[in-house]
C-alpha cells in the first residue's frame, strides 16, 4: 500500500474537536460567510491608548477569530485531500526530466528550464508526509493575506544521487507540484488552483489553493515542496560551495580545463531553505510558548512592515524574518517572554535601528559547531547575514544591502516618532502607507528591466547569473543598487529600489519570465544642503584613488584647480537654474548607467519633476530665480524706506504681505516696461490707462507692502482723522520716493504704488494704535471697551498677522528650499480646480508648512513633486471633522493637547477647516469665512481623486505621462458655463495648457528704466467681472473660476434659491413674480440672468453656454 | 425649478405693477422692475415725499440713477433718484461730502426711490406697465458695461494728488480746530464744579485718574480677588478640607469620564486599516 498521508497531523494536534467533529466543521462552514462579512464592514479599531496600554488589543482578537473561521475550510481541505483523496493519486513510472509529456495541456511545469537539457528521472510517488507549518500555526498570521503553508515532503525515492546539481532538484520539485496541480485542478472542492513564486523567487514554485465561494479571497493554501529529511548532506550546500556547473549552464559540452567552479549560495540556499521548513516552525513555535505579546508584537511588526511596502517580493524583509529576528532577540534576551506587543515592536525596532546586518551579520546558532560555516563565510557570499538554528540557512539570503538600509533607515525614523511626545505614534507608523511615490524625493523607473541582461554582461556578472538560476534582475540589482549609491553619496541619504516581485499565474499557463517583472522602481531620498550641489570633488591628482575615480566617472571627470591651490579630479554637472540643478540626480543616475551598465538613458524614465515644469512655466525654469530678485528689489526698497529723509514720522517697520515675499506665489512677478502704443498715454497725470481696441495689458501684480510708522502724539485719536492722515503720508511717501530716489510712485489713498526694477510694490501706511481705535466702544455707563469689529479685524489680519505669516514662511524656505515650489504646485492646484477664491492663498501655505514642519512618518520633502503628492494625500486623509491641524510654526506651540479638548469642545462653533497655529490657537483666522463645508467636501474628493490619478501615471512608465491631467478641471458638473475671450484675459499665458496664440500684451520684459508713464496695475478685467457677478447674482449662484488665465467661468445654481418662495420686498433681486397653483411667488428670472451675465461682460464675454440639459426653468 | 408652461410673466404682488426692462434692444427676456406709490408709515420722510416718489424694486445691476431718471422721464420730471442696497427708512444718509474716503457704492440688484416733481409722474409710471419693456441703454444714452466700464472705472480710480491733498488738508484743519476747542473747553472745566457739584477726572487733568476701560476695570477686579484669596484661610477647618477632597475627586471624575468619551470617540473615528 502507499505510504499513508497523515494529512494535518499538526493541526490535529492543535485542534481535535474541531478535526474530529464534523458538525463543529458544518458549524464553522456556517459561521464563516457570517464572519467574512463581519470581518469586511468592520475592520478592529486601535486607538492611541490602546497601543500604549493593552497588548491584547481588539483587533488582534478579531484577527484571531477571523482565523479561526477558517479552520473549518483548512480542516476540510485536509481531511478530504489527506484522507481518502490521495489514494487516487497513481505512483507514475520513472522518465526522463525533459520527457514531460506525460502533463496534461491543462498543466505547464512551473519552472523556466533554461536550459531545458538536464540529466535525471523523475516519477510521481504521492507525498510521504503533509504539514501545516509557518505563521498560521504560531497564530500571526495578518489580513489582507490569510496564507496557510503546508509543507509537502516529497519522498526518497524519487529522487537521485548528484540531485543536488544542475537545478535537477528544483526541476523535480517543480514537475512534482505539476502533477499534484494537474489532480487538483479536476476536483470542484477550489475556487482555484494557481502557481507562484515563492517570495518571486523562480527557483521556488508553490502551488496555491483557495476554497470555493465566499472565502476565496480570504485564506490561501500554499503547498511548498521539500525534500525528505536527510536527503541531501548539508556540506554540500555551504556558500562556498558549487552546485552549478558552468559547462551545463552555458550549454557547453564540455567543461573547461582547470577552471574552478565558482560557488553557488544563492543556489544552495534555495534548496536549503526546504529542508528546514519543519525545524523553523518547531524553533518559532518554542520561542511563542508562554508568550502572548509575540503574537501582538509580530502582528504589529508585520503591518509596520507592511505599510512601508517591505514585506513582499524577492529579498522581501518577510514576516517571517521578523518573527525569527524576534526568536533572536529573546534568545539574546533583548526580549523576555513578560513583555507586551508595544515592547516587542520597539525593542525589535531598536535593534533594527542600531544594527547593520550587511556588516555584522547574526546567527541564530545555539551551541557552535566547528565543521558550520561561519559568519565571515556568508558575509563573502550575502549582502544581509542573519543564519537560521542550523547554521546553514541566510535568511536574508535575497535581500540587497540597500534594502537593508532602508529598513535600517525606517526603523530610526521609528523610533523618533515613537520618542516623539507631540506626534501620535501609532496613527503615523502603523496606520499610515509609505508607497515609493510619496516617501522618496525622486523615483525613476527601469522601464526595460530586459536591459539588464546587457548590464550582467557589461558588469561580467555570469557568475552571478549561473547562481541565480539566470535570473538577471536579481542579479545585476545589488550592483546597479551600490552603484548609484556610490555615485550618489553625499547627496542621497537612502538609494532604494523596489522589490521585484511576480504575480501569481494559472496553472495552464507559462511560468512568468525574469522580464515579467515589470518596471523597476528605484528611490531617492536627498540630503537636502548637498543634493543639488554641481561639483563632484575627486581625490589629487597625484593619488593614487585618483584612478579609481576616473574609472569609476568616466569621461565626466576632469582635473580641475581649486581655490585652495589643490588640483584634484572634479566631475562638474551643468545647470544654469534651481529646477536644473534639482535634477542634477537624473544626470549622474542617467550617465553612471549607461557608463557602467550599458542602460541607455531612453529606458530611464526619470519622475523628479514632471510636475513643477509643465505647471508653472516661466521664462526660464520654475521661476524661482524670479522670486529671489523679487525679494531683492524689496530688501533694496525697504532700506530706501528705512532711510527716507523729510518723514515727519520714522519708519518703524517694513513688511511684506505679498506671497511672493514669502516664496510661495504661483506665478511670481517679473520685471515689465510698457510699450506706450498700447495704452492710452495720459501726460499730465503721468500714467497710462489701458485701451478698449488693444488686447487686455498684461497684469501687473502690485506687491503689497505694510509700512510701519512711528507711534506718537502726533498721532490723531480718530478713525476718521487717521485714515486722512494716511493718505498724506501715501503722498508723501510717494513724493520723497521720487526726489531721493526717482521712483515712479502713484499716490492713492488707501495706499502707494511704486514702480522700481520693474515691479510695482504697494506700499501701505499702518499705525499700530489704528486697530485698538477701531475696535473702541463706549457703553452706556461710559465704559470704554474693545470689541472686534469686521474693520478692525481687516485691518488687523492686514498689518498684523499676514506680515507675521509672511516671515514665518519666509524663514521655513531658508530652512526647505523647495517649500516655496511645494506650496506654488498645491495653489496652482487648487486654483486649477477652480477653487482658488473659495480658499485662502495663506490657508494652503499652511497646509504646506504642515507636510515640512511635521513630516511624519516622512521626512520632510526634498523635491516638490514629492510635497505635492503629500499634500493632496494630507487633504483627502486628514479627518477634518474630528481634529484640528496643528501648525507648529517657529516651534511655538507647547500644549497641543489643550488645543484639541478646546476644539473638540467647541466644534460645532468652528470653521469646518481648523488651523492652529502659535499666533492664531483659537480662532483659525484664514479658514474662518471659507472654505464651506460643500466646498471642503468637493475639494476632498477632488484631491484623493487626483491623488489617484497623477500616481497612477508616475506609477506607469510604459505610457507616456500626461500628469497635467490633475490639473484640467472637471466641467461637467456645471450648470452654466461662461466663455471668455481670449485677448481679454491678461494671464491667458498662465493657463495650463499655455495657448498656441498668444497677444502683444504692451510690455517689454525690462527692469532698467528710470523715468516712465506708471504702467496699468492690478487691472484685470475677469476679476472685475466675476466681482460684478458675485455681487448681483451671490445668493442664486456660485461661480467659480481659474484665475490663472481660465478661459472658463463655471456657474452652479445654489439649488435652495430656485425654489419658488413666497414674494418679500428684501428677497427680489433677479426674480420675477409669477403664479403657481394660483399662488404668486418668486422665482429666478433665468432668461434675463443669462442675458444679464453677456451684458456685465460686453466685451469679455465669448458666449454664454447654459447647460440646459442638467436643469429646467 | 417650476415648470415652465403656467408661467404668467410680469405678474405682480399686490400693490405693485411689473413693469418689464430690458437693457438694451438686442437682449430678448426682460428683468421686471416692481414699482409701486412711496408710503410711510410714521413721520415725514423729507427726502422722499409720499405722493411723489415711486419706490422701484428689482433694479438691475447696470442700472444707474441716471439711467432710472432716463426711464422714467417720459412720465414726468424726475427731481432726484436714489439707489440703495435694500428698502431704508428713506433717512437721508448724511451726505457724502468727501471725494475720497467713506465711498461705497451700491452694487448687484438695488432698490430705488424716484421722486418726481408732480404726483402725476406717480401715476404715469404705474402705467408704464401695458406698454413694451423699457430700455435701459438706448443709442442717446449708452450705459457703458464690460470692459468700457472697467475701464472707466480704472481711469476713476486714479486720484488727483493736489485734490487729495489739499481735501486733507482743510479736513486736517477742521479736526484740529475741534480738538482744540474741546481741549480749550476741558481746560476751562478742569477743577471746577458742575452744578450738582462733581468734579470731572480727565486723562489731562493734575490727578488723571483712573480711566474708564474695560481694561482697567478687569485689572481692578483682579488685584481685589488676589487681595481676598491672600486673606482667605484654606483648609482650616475640617470641614473644608473636607469639601476639598471631595471636590478633587469630583474633578478626577470628570475628567475620567471625558477621556473616556474622547477615546471611544477616536475609536469610531479611526478606522483601522493597516493594508
Amino acid at each position: 500500500p502507499p505510504p499513508a498521508v497523515r494529512g494535518g497531523s499538526c493541526a490535529a494536534v492543535r485542534h481535535p474537536p474541531l478535526m474530529q467533529n464534523t458538525g463543529a466543521a458544518r458549524g464553522g462552514k456556517r459561521a464563516a460567510p457570517a464572519g467574512a462579512g463581519a470581518g469586511a464592514l468592520q475592520p478592529a479599531k486601535l486607538s492611541r491608548a490602546e497601543l500604549y496600554k493593552p497588548p491584547t488589543s481588539e483587533e488582534l482578537s478579531q484577527l484571531k477569530e477571523t482565523e479561526d473561521l477558517f479552520h473549518s475550510s483548512l480542516l476540510r481541505l485536509q481531511v478530504s485531500r489527506g484522507g481518502p483523496g490521495s489514494r487516487r493519486w497513481p505512483r507514475s513510472a520513472p522518465l526522463r526530466l525533459t520527457d514531460q509529456a506525460w502533463l496534461p495541456k491543462g498543466v505547464k511545469v512551473p519552472f523556466l528550464q533554461v536550459p531545458f537539457s538536464v540529466k535525471g528521472r523523475f516519477r510521481f510517488v504521492p507525498p510521504t508526509e503533509l504539514k501545516v507549518v509557518g505563521s498560521y500555526l504560531l497564530g500571526t498570521c495578518i489580513k489582507p493575506e490569510i496564507n496557510v503553508d503546508v509543507a509537502v515532503t516529497m519522498p526518497r525515492e524519487i529522487f537521485q544521487d548528484k540531485d543536488n546539481l544542475n537545478q535537477r532538484y528544483h526541476r523535480k520539485r517543480a514537475l512534482y507540484l505539476a502533477h499534484i496541480a494537474q489532480h487538483f485542478s479536476k476536483e470542484k472542492l477550489f475556487g482555484s488552483v494557481k502557481f507562484a513564486y515563492m517570495n518571486s523567487n523562480h527557483l521556488k514554485p508553490i502551488l496555491l489553493l483557495r476554497p470555493q465561494g465566499k472565502d476565496e479571497k480570504m485564506v490561501t493554501v500554499r503547498l511548498h515542496a521539500c525534500p525528505a529529511p536527510g536527503l541531501f548532506k548539508p556540506i554540500r550546500f555551504y556558500p562556498s560551495k558549487n552546485n552549478v556547473r558552468t559547462a551545463w549552464f552555458m550549454e557547453q559540452s564540455t567543461p573547461k580545463e582547470g577552471a574552478t567552479e565558482p560557488p553557488t549560495p544563492h543556489y544552495n540556499n534555495s534548496i536549503l531553505c526546504d529542508t528546514v521548513l519543519l525545524s523553523h516552525l518547531q524553533f518559532l513555535s518554542s520561542a511563542a510558548t508562554d508568550f502572548p505579546g509575540m503574537k501582538d508584537g509580530l502582528a504589529l511588526l508585520k503591518v509596520w512592515l507592511n505599510q512601508r511596502q517591505l514585506s513582499k517580493g524577492l529579498g522581501s524583509f518577510s514576516g517571517f524574518l521578523a518573527s525569527m529576528l524576534v526568536a533572536y532577540l529573546l534568545m539574546k534576551r533583548k526580549i523576555v517572554k513578560m513583555m507586551s506587543g508595544y515592547q516587542v515592536l520597539r525593542s525589535t525596532l531598536q535593534f533594527l535601528a542600531t544594527t547593520d546586518l550587511s556588516v555584522t551579520g547574526i546567527s541564530l546558532v545555539k551551541d557552535a559547531d566547528a565543521s558550520l560555516p561561519v559568519l565571515d563565510d556568508f558575509h563573502q557570499a550575502f549582502e544581509v547575514v542573519f543564519v537560521d538554528p542550523s547554521g546553514l540557512v541566510n535568511l536574508c539570503a535575497d535581500m540587497t544591502a540597500s534594502k537593508y538600509h532602508q529598513v535600517q533607515f525606517e526603523a530610526k525614523r521609528s523610533m523618533e516618532i515613537l520618542d516623539d511626545r507631540m506626534v501620535d505614534g501609532f496613527q503615523v507608523l502603523l496606520m499610515t502607507a509609505k508607497p515609493m511615490l510619496r516617501a522618496f524625493d525622486h523615483v525613476f523607473h527601469l522601464k526595460h528591466v530586459s536591459k539588464l541582461q546587457g548590464a550582467c554582461k557589461k558588469m561580467q556578472l555570469l557568475n552571478e547569473l549561473m547562481d541565480r538560476g539566470g535570473n538577471y534582475v536579481a542579479a545585476a540589482l545589488p550592483f546597479i543598487v551600490s552603484l548609484l549609491a556610490r555615485g550618489l553619496a553625499g547627496r542621497a541619504l537612502l538609494v532604494a529600489h523596489s522589490l521585484p516581485e511576480i504575480p501569481e499565474w494559472p496553472i495552464d499557463a507559462e511560468p512568468p519570465k525574469h522580464k515579467d517583472v515589470g518596471p523597476l522602481m528605484f528611490g531617492l531620498l536627498f540630503v537636502p544642503e548637498f543634493a543639488a550641489s554641481l561639483l563632484e570633488k575627486g581625490p589629487q591628482a597625484d593619488h593614487p584613488e585618483a584612478l579609481d575615480f576616473r574609472t569609476f566617472w568616466g569621461e565626466k571627470s576632469e582635473l580641475r584647480r581649486f581655490q585652495d591651490g589643490s588640483i584634484c579630479e572634479a566631475v562638474v554637472w551643468e545647470a544654469d537654474t534651481v529646477y536644473q540643478k534639482r535634477l542634477i540626480p537624473e544626470q549622474i543616475v542617467k550617465h553612471l548607467l549607461k557608463l557602467h551598465a550599458d542602460i541607455p538613458e531612453s529606458s530611464i524614465c526619470y519622475m523628479g519633476a514632471l510636475l513643477e515644469l509643465s505647471v508653472c512655466p516661466q521664462v526660464s525654469g520654475t521661476g524661482e530665480e524670479a522670486m529671489v530678485s523679487v525679494v531683492c528689489s524689496y530688501d533694496d526698497l525697504s532700506r530706501k524706506l528705512w532711510n527716507l529723509k523729510g518723514l515727519p514720522l520714522t519708519v518703524t517697520a517694513v513688511q511684506g504681505v505679498h506671497p511672493a515675499l514669502r516664496y510661495t506665489d504661483v506665478f511670481p512677478p517679473i520685471p515689465m516696461k510698457p510699450i506706450y502704443s498700447s495704452y492710452n498715454r495720459i501726460r499730465t497725470k503721468h500714467l497710462l490707462l489701458p485701451l478698449e481696441e488693444k488686447p487686455c495689458p498684461a497684469y501687473i501684480a502690485p506687491l503689497k507692502i505694510v509700512c510701519h510708522m512711528e507711534g506718537s502724539g502726533q498721532w490723531p485719536q480718530d478713525k476718521g482723522a487717521i485714515k486722512r492722515i494716511k493718505a498724506a503720508f501715501h503722498l508723501q511717501l510717494a513724493e520723497l520716493l521720487q526726489q531721493q530716489h526717482q521712483l515712479v510712485c502713484r499716490p492713492a489713498v488707501t495706499h502707494t504704488d511704486v514702480y522700481k526694477d520693474g515691479y510695482v510694490f504697494r506700499l501701505q501706511v499702518a499705525y499700530h494704535r489704528e486697530t485698538l481705535i477701531l475696535k473702541e466702544v463706549v457703553t452706556p455707563e461710559g465704559m470704554l471697551k474693545y470689541q472686534d469689529t469686521e474693520e478692525s479685524r481687516q485691518l488687523e489680519l492686514e498689518t498684523l498677522h499676514l506680515p507675521y505669516l509672511t516671515s514665518s514662511l519666509h524663514g521655513l524656505q531658508q530652512q526647505h528650499p523647495v517649500f516655496g515650489s511645494t506650496c506654488r504646485l498645491a495653489k496652482r492646484w487648487v486654483s486649477a480646480q477652480l477653487l482658488s477664491n473659495n480658499i485662502s492663498e495663506e490657508c494652503v501655505d499652511l497646509l504646506v508648512a504642515f507636510l515640512f514642519l511635521h513630516p511624519a512618518p516622512f521626512t520632510p520633502p526634498s523635491s516638490p513633486q514629492v510635497g505635492f503628492l503629500r499634500f493632496l494625500d494630507l487633504l483627502a486623509t486628514f479627518d477634518w471633522k474630528n481634529n484640528p491641524l496643528i501648525v507648529n510654526l517657529n516651534a511655538g506651540l507647547t500644549g497641543e493637547q489643550a488645543i484639541k479638548n478646546r476644539f473638540v469642545a467647541a466644534r460645532s462653533r468652528l470653521p469646518v477647516m481648523f488651523i492652529a497655529t502659535p499666533k492664531d490657537q483659537w480662532s483659525s483666522m484664514w479658514t474662518q469665512e471659507q472654505p464651506s463645508a460643500q466646498i471642503l467636501q468637493r475639494l476632498l474628493m477632488l484631491a484623493s481623486e487626483s491623488l489617484r490619478a497623477v500616481e497612477e501615471q508616475l506609477m506607469d512608465p510604459l505610457n507616456s505621462q500626461d500628469v497635467k491631467m490633475v490639473f484640467r478641471p472637471p466641467l461637467e458638473f456645471y450648470d452654466v458655463l461662461i466663455h471668455l475671450n481670449p485677448t481679454q484675459i491678461p494671464r491667458h499665458l498662465e493657463s495650463v495648457d499655455r495657448p498656441l496664440k498668444s497677444f502683444s500684451r504692451g510690455v517689454v520684459k525690462n527692469s532698467t528704466s528710470v523715468k516712465i508713464l506708471f504702467p496699468v496695475v492690478d487691472y484685470d478685467p475677469v476679476q472685475c467681472y466675476l466681482q460684478e457677478l458675485r455681487d448681483a447674482f451671490s445668493d442664486l449662484a456660485l461661480f467659480f473660476y481659474d484665475k490663472h488665465g481660465g478661459e472658463v467661468i463655471a456657474v452652479l445654481w445654489k439649488p435652495l434659491s430656485f425654489q419658488p418662495q413666497p414674494f418679500k420686498v428684501s428677497s427680489m433681486k433677479g426674480r420675477m413674480v409669477t403664479t403657481l397653483n394660483s399662488e404668486l411667488v418668486c422665482v429666478p428670472n433665468v432668461e434675463a440672468i443669462l442675458e444679464d451675465f453677456e451684458v456685465l461682460g460686453e466685451g469679455l464675454v465669448k458666449s454664454v453656454e447654459a447647460r440646459t440639459e442638467k436643469w429646467t426653468i | 425649478m417650476a415648470a415652465a408652461g403656467e408661467r404668467v410673466a410680469g405678474a405682480a404682488p399686490a400693490g405693485y405693477t411689473a413693469l418689464a426692462v430690458k437693457f438694451g434692444a438686442r437682449q430678448r427676456s426682460p428683468h421686471y422692475l416692481l414699482v409701486k406709490e412711496h408710503q410711510v408709515r410714521e413721520g415725514a420722510d423729507t427726502a422722499h415725499p409720499p405722493r411723489r416718489t415711486l419706490f422701484v424694486l428689482n433694479v438691475p445691476p447696470y442700472c444707474s440713477p441716471d439711467a432710472l431718471s432716463g426711464l422714467f422721464a417720459r412720465c414726468g420730471r424726475v427731481q432726484s433718484v436714489d439707489i440703495c442696497d435694500k428698502p431704508g427708512t428713506g433717512e437721508k444718509k448724511e451726505k457724502l461730502t468727501s471725494k475720497f474716503f467713506n465711498r461705497k457704492t451700491v452694487t448687484g440688484f438695488q432698490v430705488a426711490y424716484v421722486v418726481f416733481r408732480k404726483r402725476a409722474g406717480v401715476q404715469a409710471a404705474k402705467a408704464l406697465s401695458q406698454e413694451g419693456p423699457l430700455l435701459i441703454s438706448t443709442e442717446s444714452h449708452p450705459v457703458k458695461t464690460g470692459i468700457s466700464k472697467w475701464i472707466a472705472s480704472y481711469a476713476a480710480s486714479v486720484v488727483d494728488r493736489e485734490e487729495l491733498k489739499a481735501e486733507v488738508d482743510a479736513y486736517m484743519q477742521d479736526y484740529d480746530k475741534k480738538i482744540a476747542e474741546e481741549e480749550a473747553k476741558a481746560a476751562k472745566e478742569e477743577g471746577v464744579p458742575d452744578e450738582e457739584g462733581w468734579v470731572k477726572v480727565t486723562r489731562k487733568g493734575r490727578k488723571p485718574g483712573l480711566p474708564r476701560t474695560e481694561a482697567a476695570n478687569l485689572r481692578v477686579l483682579e488685584r481685589e480677588k488676589q487681595k481676598k484669596a491672600r486673606k482667605e484661610l484654606l483648609n482650616f477647618y475640617a470641614w473644608q478640607h473636607r469639601e476639598t477632597k471631595r471636590e478633587h475627586i469630583a474633578q478626577l471624575r470628570k475628567k475620567f469620564e471625558e477621556d473616556k468619551q474622547r477615546i471611544a470617540l477616536m475609536r469610531a473615528q479611526r478606522k483601522f486599516r493597516p493594508y
